[in-house]
């Protein structure tokens, strides 16, 4: 049965991301699978999280683990069939859990029939589906975001003997959003899954709709009619469906995305995500706050959306050069790790498995203005393997159990879609479901606590935030509030113990309740509020005028 | 607590009662801000007072220098000031880092902190420089960088040729070399370079440094040495310090820092100048005799770097009224300098005393015996020793006058070599200080 679509529904809501290759293989094909994740459920319902997001699970040669997408209304067989979605979709929603799934809006796959249509012939009807030309010089000063392996945005198609135009690999020929057939076919498309009753879309890559000469082609007036187009469609036929941007954009040229509340509903924060790594190491808030400074006001019914990990390398596209240089000496020493403009790593490798340092990251996740998103694995420490080829690392199979095959798959080892993690420090036998379930001081057992205290309130969701300074910079603390209910967040990004004076004389009278134990501090007076804090250590704390 | 610190006086562990001094050294609400600024890679010290002119133009070089060439480095600025009326503190506060950034169009990784505690209501420059100290040894500093709060000529990557020999090479001691005007630096170049050679045994042209860089292994253990607890420890500590470096086998080098402007100075400034730094080498040669007296020659110390071209006016000096100077005061000190100086140097003195500008000569082998004898007599107390090196001061404008004459048409190079002829003539001499020294009268 579906959930009804509330508006706003995804302020308050905790987003796990899986990919169904990776989650659960029901049928031992060694390849995870819908009826899998279907089995798996009862699991993200426990953890706390009301919504999935799901990574491309559509027709495609997998070129790049299916944003290579070459057919949009049907299932890749490898994880089943649509009749097997609609049940998942069905068993989601029967738990409360609402599912995003990939619109993947920019580009397909060369092997699409779109594209096989549109290199054909110049004159076939298809052929204006795609950005062709004569030449590979047009639209000079666009950047190659692929750096490691493209060298131009134009590839040579020898079939139809002209450049085609792609702004990821090049089996990934862009969309042509001038032609309206284009418009009107993504909308089907669309139309096709929020008819069978998903709740929202991801639109992958949406910067690079439109190609304009001596641009950037990015970012542009014409990529914004077209997502206001989208959105009115929504709103008038599929109210409460929400659309998520992948923009990675500095804050400023993000904030047009959310147009006057006509354009997404939320997007991804992606220079905020580096700077926490930053921020953390150099134990400073500094990166934090400025950014966060720098984040323009949305409109009321827009929301950020907050990551630590996902699918992709931790992108440093957002940051200077002097912050990229930082980062890649201390997050990825060894080149391997490094990817494009990023780092191809997981949470707990990046943080060195210090489980302070996760928490700490979890809690200013789960704290900070946004609805955040747990990549899967994250939430029992999974590891990864940078010696797989691009992203594939931090793209293993789910870790269920200490035995075969990490309770993945009942497939021989060899034959599953990608090595689990196998070291003792990362591998099954040490990190897992099961053996977590078990323990009530484990990482995924302190993950269910904050994400259910998270969900206790509105206030993280839709609250108001404001940055208190205290002289310790190591320290970031932040004033929550939502109507009457008032939260402070205190970080110590540091690993050794501080003392930090907070200035908190508006609030004075008030008592402080700290939220993971439920204790009382003293009343908030005219002197500064003094705490202690252990290294990484956070208190959320409820103020409660009694 | 001073109680505490007089109560365990007689403590038998004496590195307690200097810890627990320091303590008293930090006011609660300086400890507030160290706690809040908390362990850092870098410390830059000023010792203010009343600069409000010129601090403004260093704060922003060093804040530049921090973002251009150690933006991963956690750094703060501890202003030490001495009871300034002019607003310098709060000048040094209110710097923003901000003007610096989208001047220099540099970017900053972390916070930069800018802090000022009032030691005390008068200038003390040994207070000063200890509070810095102490705050570089709580912080745990790895380098402490020591900045002249009127350098009108700082630049930001001077901050990088003062650090990077205590980061990079392990250097304890970092001083600097100047570009000056052939005219400057006079002080320097007459008396304290020759005679801490000749004392030392090594080649530190600038001994008495107003800007410098100290490694936390130095900074922490000057702070616990003797030398605060004596007179000139307190007034001269940048000697102090150098002499404590060289003496106690830290590694010592010395980084070419580019052009240096000096202040304008009045004639009173140049006895308290006399004090700080003549005062207190002479007070450090009393202790560290059985060092000092057996070194002959000296060697080098290492020079990082490269000279820079010189781009400042050259000076005008009164030379008459330099001679005029001289002259009464070895006319009217007489009986001051009976005391101090032998009945031939002092004979020597009054003939030069009777020169025209023209043909007035100070000759190097004079005034290195005259420089020696005022060392010896400060030794022995023959007069109050504020006295001696107050009466230091007019015979040392004498040989001023005889540096510009000498030197009026020469090469900067020319220059240096007849600086090192005054050097080895210091040298040459040492065994006559060591007879005056010994000497019971």
């Amino acid at each position: 049965m579906p959930l009804k679509r509330e508006q706003g529904w995804y302020k308050d809501a905790i987003i796990y991301q899986i990919h169904v290759r990776s989650f659960y293989d029901s049928n031992g094909d060694g390849i995870g699978d819908f009826n899998g994740l279907a089995q798996k459920l009862d699991y993200v319902q426990e953890l706390g999280a009301n919504a999935i997001w799901l990574m491309p699970f559509f027709p495609s040669p997998l070129r790049d683990d299916g944003y290579d997408i070459a057919g949009y209304k049907s299932v890749h067989p490898n994880y089943g069939t649509l009749e097997d979605f609609k049940t998942f979709l069905s068993s989601a929603h029967d738990r409360g859990i609402r599912v995003i799934i990939e619109m993947v809006a920019n580009h397909t796959s060369d092997e699409h029939p779109w594209f096989r249509e549109s290199r054909s012939s110049q004159d076939n009807p298809k052929r204006d589906w795609y950005v062709w030309s004569d030449t590979d010089t047009k639209y000079a000063g666009t950047r190659i975001i692929f750096v490691d392996t493209e060298k131009s945005n134009w590839a040579w198609d020898p079939i139809s003997k002209s450049y085609y135009w792609h702004r990821f690999f090049s089996h990934q020929p862009d969309l042509n959003y001038d032609n309206p057939a284009v418009r009107e076919e993504m909308w089907n498309v669309m139309k096709f899954w929020l008819d069978l009753g998903i709740d929202g879309f991801r639109l992958d890559a949406v910067p690079y709709l439109i190609e304009r000469e001596g641009t950037s082609c990015e970012n542009l007036p014409e990529t914004h009619e077209v997502i206001r187009e989208l959105r009115k469609k929504i709103d008038e036929q599929f109210p409460g469906a929400m659309l998520l941007a992948e923009a990675n954009q500095w804050p400023a040229d993000l904030r047009p995305y959310f147009g006057n509340g006509d354009e997404f509903h939320m997007a991804f924060h992606f220079p905020l995500m580096p700077r926490m790594f930053m921020g953390l190491r150099l134990e400073d808030r500094k990166p934090i706050t400025e950014i966060l400074q720098q984040t323009p006001e949305i409109p009321a019914a827009c929301q950020w959306c907050l990551f630590l990990r996902n699918h992709d390398e931790l992108t440093l596209e957002m940051v200077t050069d002097v912050e990229r240089d930082y980062m890649y000496d201390i997050y990825a020493k060894d080149k391997t790790m490094r990817l494009n403009l990023g780092i191809r790593r997981r949470l707990a490798p990046l943080l060195d498995n210090d489980r302070r340092r996760i928490e700490l990251m979890n809690g200013m996740l789960m704290s900070l203005p946004g609805t955040p998103i747990i990549y899967y694995g994250d939430e029992i420490g999974m590891g990864d393997n940078i010696y797989l080829g691009d992203r594939n690392g931090v793209r293993t199979p789910m870790q269920w159990s200490g035995g075969w095959n990490g309770g993945f798959s009942a497939a021989d080892p060899e034959s599953l879609y990608s090595p689990p993690i196998l070291n003792p420090v990362y591998g099954c036998q040490a990190v897992n479901v099961l053996s977590q379930k078990r323990t009530a001081h484990s990482l995924l057992s302190w993950m269910k606590h904050i994400i259910g205290i998270r969900r206790s309130s509105s206030v993280f969701g839709s609250g108001s935030i404001e940055f208190l300074y205290p002289a310790n910079h190591r320290v970031l603390a932040y004033v929550r509030q939502l109507a009457k209910e008032t939260v402070l967040v205190v970080n110590n990004l540091s690993s050794a113990a501080q003392a930090v004076e907070l200035d908190l004389r508006r609030y004075k009278g008030n008592i402080l309740i700290e939220m993971f134990g439920r204790n009382i501090f003293p009343r908030i007076g005219d002197l500064p509020y003094l705490l202690t804090m252990g290294p990484y250590q956070f208190y959320w704390f409820r103020l409660r005028r009694i | 607590m001073s109680g505490l610190v007089g109560h365990i006086r007689g403590d038998s562990n004496p590195r307690w009662e200097v810890e627990l001094a320091e303590e008293t050294l930090l006011t609660d609400d300086f400890l507030r801000q160290l706690i809040n600024v908390g362990e850092v890679d870098i410390l830059i010290g000023l010792s203010t007072h009343n600069n409000a002119k010129t601090i403004e133009p260093v704060i922003r070089a060093v804040q530049s220098g921090i973002l251009k060439c150690f933006p991963r480095d956690r750094a703060v600025i501890i202003n030490a000031d001495g009871g300034s009326q002019d607003g310098t503190p709060e000048l040094v506060i209110g710097a923003s880092i901000d003007d610096v950034r989208s001047l220099s169009k540099v970017y900053a990784l972390r916070t930069l902190h800018s802090i000022s505690t009032q030691y005390a209501r008068s200038p003390d420059l040994g207070t000063a420089l200890r509070t810095i100290l102490a705050a570089a040894d709580l912080l745990r500093a790895k380098a402490c960088v020591v900045v002249s709060p009127d350098s009108t000529t700082i630049q930001p990557d001077q901050l990088q040729l003062l650090v990077r020999p205590v980061y990079n090479d392990n250097f304890d001691l970092v001083l600097p070399i100047y570009r000056r005007q052939k005219f400057e630096g006079v002080l320097m170049r007459n008396l304290l370079y020759p005679m801490t050679r000749a004392i030392y045994g090594y080649r530190v042209l600038e001994p008495y440094a107003s800007e410098f860089a100290i490694s936390g292994r130095l900074a922490t253990d000057f702070l616990t040495s003797e030398s605060w607890n004596n007179d000139w420890g307190r007034i001269g500590p940048e000697i102090c310090l150098t002499i404590a470096a060289i003496t106690g086998k830290y590694r010592v080098c010395q980084s070419y820092l580019g052009t240096k402007a000096q202040p304008h100075r009045s004639a009173t400034d140049l006895v308290a100048a006399m004090r700080r730094t003549a005062g207190a080498l002479f007070s450090s040669m009393d202790s560290s005799f059985p060092l000092w007296s057996t070194i002959t020659g000296s060697q080098p110390v290492p020079i990082l770097g490269s000279p820079t071209e010189l781009a400042l006016e050259p000076v005008r000096v009164n030379r008459k009224r330099l001679l005029e100077m001289f002259a009464a005061g070895v006319s009217q000190l007489e009986p001051v300098f009976e005391s101090i100086l032998s009945a031939s140097t002092l004979s020597e003195l009054q003939k030069i005393a009777k020169l025209e500008v023209g043909e007035f000569d100070y000759p190097a082998d004079v005034w290195a015996r005259t420089v020696f004898e005022f060392a010896a007599s400060y030794h022995k107390s023959v007069i109050s020793r504020d006295h001696i090196v107050q009466a230091l001061v007019p015979l040392y404008r004498g040989r001023t006058l005889t540096f510009l004459l000498e030197n009026r048409d020469r090469s900067e190079e020319d220059i240096e070599k007849s600086v090192e002829s005054l050097c080895d003539e210091f040298e040459r001499l040492k065994p006559y200080l060591l007879e005056g020294w010994a000497d019971r009268k």
